[in-house]
């Protein structure tokens, strides 16, 4: 019985643990479903522009001293520029039906900002500076990290923005319109090229909130996560349901909670194993995403 | 006001506009008729931008509109509405209006961030004439997936008005609808145009055109077969040649309608 509670309790704290951390995957799935329902294609450049972004509010941090909390918000308006940048650079005149074309010149995007981060920082993983990780609340048997907790708190504060913006502002509208009929949305006045630009920037500040957020519970910046988290986004964003936000909070979560549970049981070299096996068990049994056959964003 | 001078359209070999000479008067509402494929739908593409001319000129209040894209030319005041509906699904009856607000005269109103972020008073006030016009001021919060036929047909002409076209271009709108929604949809026009509105009306369906129109040129093979008021046009030899002659299976290229 005792051996047995143990068990639970640990099981339960690890899944937790893995739930706040699931948050910044949830991001990362969100600004890829966000790209995916308004263009119908996959920014690969996505996460590593992410942690381009972060890299940039460290250099805020190192440099010019700037406050923790401003770290975050450098690294979110740098990941949203870089956003524009691979827009222009990789979508914005490519002809819409190509959908291989822009695939591809977003796979060299992402090779080239890896290739930036590794030579700025000769490859060698930096301290990140993390927040209220002396904090650890005590809940019954449970403890939660204060750094964790921040962590998932941000990024439930940047959902709820962009739901908001997407579904109740006029610009979150418009993008809509586009990615439901983009022919009516064009002799409705709205300009496709702008508002895929702002897709993309929003999708951008998401990712560099979340980049910053990856860093700050990992404690370090490495080019050495960018590959990883492009696959944990691109998992998540699958298994949510390609273009499906709702969808990707949910498979975030679950990508998270999850490989904690099997970090626990087999080990950090078997984890990122056991999360691809989760992936093609989705695409088997639920190929359409956890919430059914959301092939759009709504 | 429109001015269409040796308009052509080419889809590979097939010659959908064949130097099409038109000119729509401020203020008038005019009818655009012709057998199936014979370039209508073609014409309304054209003049709002969805498709690039092969040939020719379109002006539009003097102005030359070559090479503007669409969203430019709405903004110079050319709105349409669709043969099959495009309503945005997903977004609700009052949003789909809200969206479709790009005229010159609201982007000058409102700073950008006022104008995307949030309505004001003056939006809603607006909006609400709209679905007033459309006869859906009780739906305002459906979403437009989920209205009736005949219901969103009249959210299509809405947000079309909702751009404060000075020349709205109707493609098929009566198409599917019954004798009591037509009667309704004349009234509508001419209410608009009543506003100052100049109507350009593609349509099949005789009732509407010779009910509502005071001009009319039909079209054959890309081209203008005849011209004049509906009396004259409906006495035309060569316009009953055309609609007698259409009956036989005429192969319609890929892409020719929109």
């Amino acid at each position: 019985m005792g051996d047995f509670w143990f068990e639970f309790v640990d099981i339960t704290q690890i899944v937790g643990d893995g739930l706040l951390f699931g948050a910044t995957y949830a991001l990362i799935g969100i600004g890829f479903s966000l790209i995916f329902g308004a263009m119908g294609k996959l920014n690969m450049t996505y996460a590593a522009a992410s942690l381009a972004g972060a890299y940039v509010g460290l250099a805020a941090f190192t440099f010019v001293d700037a406050p923790a909390l401003a770290v975050f918000l450098v690294s979110a308006l740098a990941s949203g520029l870089i956003g524009f940048v691979v827009y222009v650079a990789c979508f914005r005149f490519i002809p819409i039906n190509n959908h291989l074309a822009a695939l591809m010149a977003s796979v060299g995007a992402l090779f080239f900002v890896d290739e930036i981060i590794i030579h700025t920082t000769d490859g060698s993983p930096l301290t990140f500076p993390a927040m209220f990780d002396y904090v650890m609340l005590e809940l019954g048997p449970y403890g939660v990290r204060g750094d964790l907790l921040f962590v998932f708190a941000v990024c439930i504060i940047s959902t709820v923005g962009l739901l908001y913006v997407l579904y109740r502002s006029r610009l979150g509208l418009a993008t809509r319109a586009v990615s439901q009929q983009d022919v009516a949305a064009r002799l409705c006045g709205i300009d496709v090229h702008r508002t895929n630009a702002v897709t993309f920037v929003l999708a951008g500040l998401l990712g560099g909130i979340a980049g910053a957020m990856t860093a700050a519970a990992v404690g370090v910046l490495s080019p050495l996560i960018t590959i990883p988290l492009t696959v944990k986004g691109l998992i998540v964003t699958v298994i949510g349901g390609l273009g499906s936000i709702p969808g990707a909070i949910a498979a975030g979560l679950l990508v998270g909670g999850l490989e904690n549970v099997f970090l626990y049981f087999r080990g950090v070299n078997e984890r990122d194993m056991y999360v691809l096996l989760l992936l093609f068990v989705f695409l088997v049994f639920r190929p359409h995403g956890i919430f059914g056959s959301a092939i759009n964003r709504d | 006001m429109l001015e269409l001078r040796g308009l052509s359209k080419h889809f590979g070999g097939v010659k959908a506009l064949d130097g099409l000479d038109l000119t729509v008067d401020e203020g008038e509402i005019f009818g655009l008729i012709g057998p199936n494929g014979s370039g209508k739908s073609t014409t309304i593409n054209v003049i709002c931008g969805v498709y690039g001319q092969t040939a020719g000129t379109v002006r539009f209040r003097g102005e030359l509109m070559d090479g503007q894209p669409p969203h430019r030319r709405l903004r110079a005041g050319i709105a349409r509405t669709f043969q099959n509906i495009r309503l945005f699904p997903n977004l609700t009856v009052w949003q789909n209006l809200w969206v479709a607000q790009n005229s010159h005269q609201d982007i000058a109103r409102q700073g950008f961030l006022p104008r995307w972020l949030g309505t004001t008073r003056q939006t809603r006030k607006e909006i609400a004439g709209l679905l007033e016009l459309a006869d859906l001021g009780h739906k305002g919060d459906d979403l437009a997936a989920n209205l009736a036929f005949g219901e969103q047909r009249r959210l299509e002409f809405a947000r079309a008005a909702a751009a404060r076209p000075k020349l709205l271009l109707l493609d098929e709108p009566a198409a599917g609808m019954s004798r009591v929604e037509i009667d309704d949809l004349s009234r509508r026009i001419r209410r608009v145009r009543e506003s100052g509105v100049t109507v350009l009306l593609v349509e099949h369906v005789m009732e509407l055109v010779m009910g509502v129109t005071e001009r009319i040129a039909v079209l054959n093979f890309g081209n203008r077969i005849a011209f004049g008021t509906p009396s004259e046009v409906q006495h035309n030899q060569a316009v009953q040649e055309a609609y007698l002659g259409s009956s036989s299976p005429e192969p319609r290229p890929a892409g020719r309608k929109s």
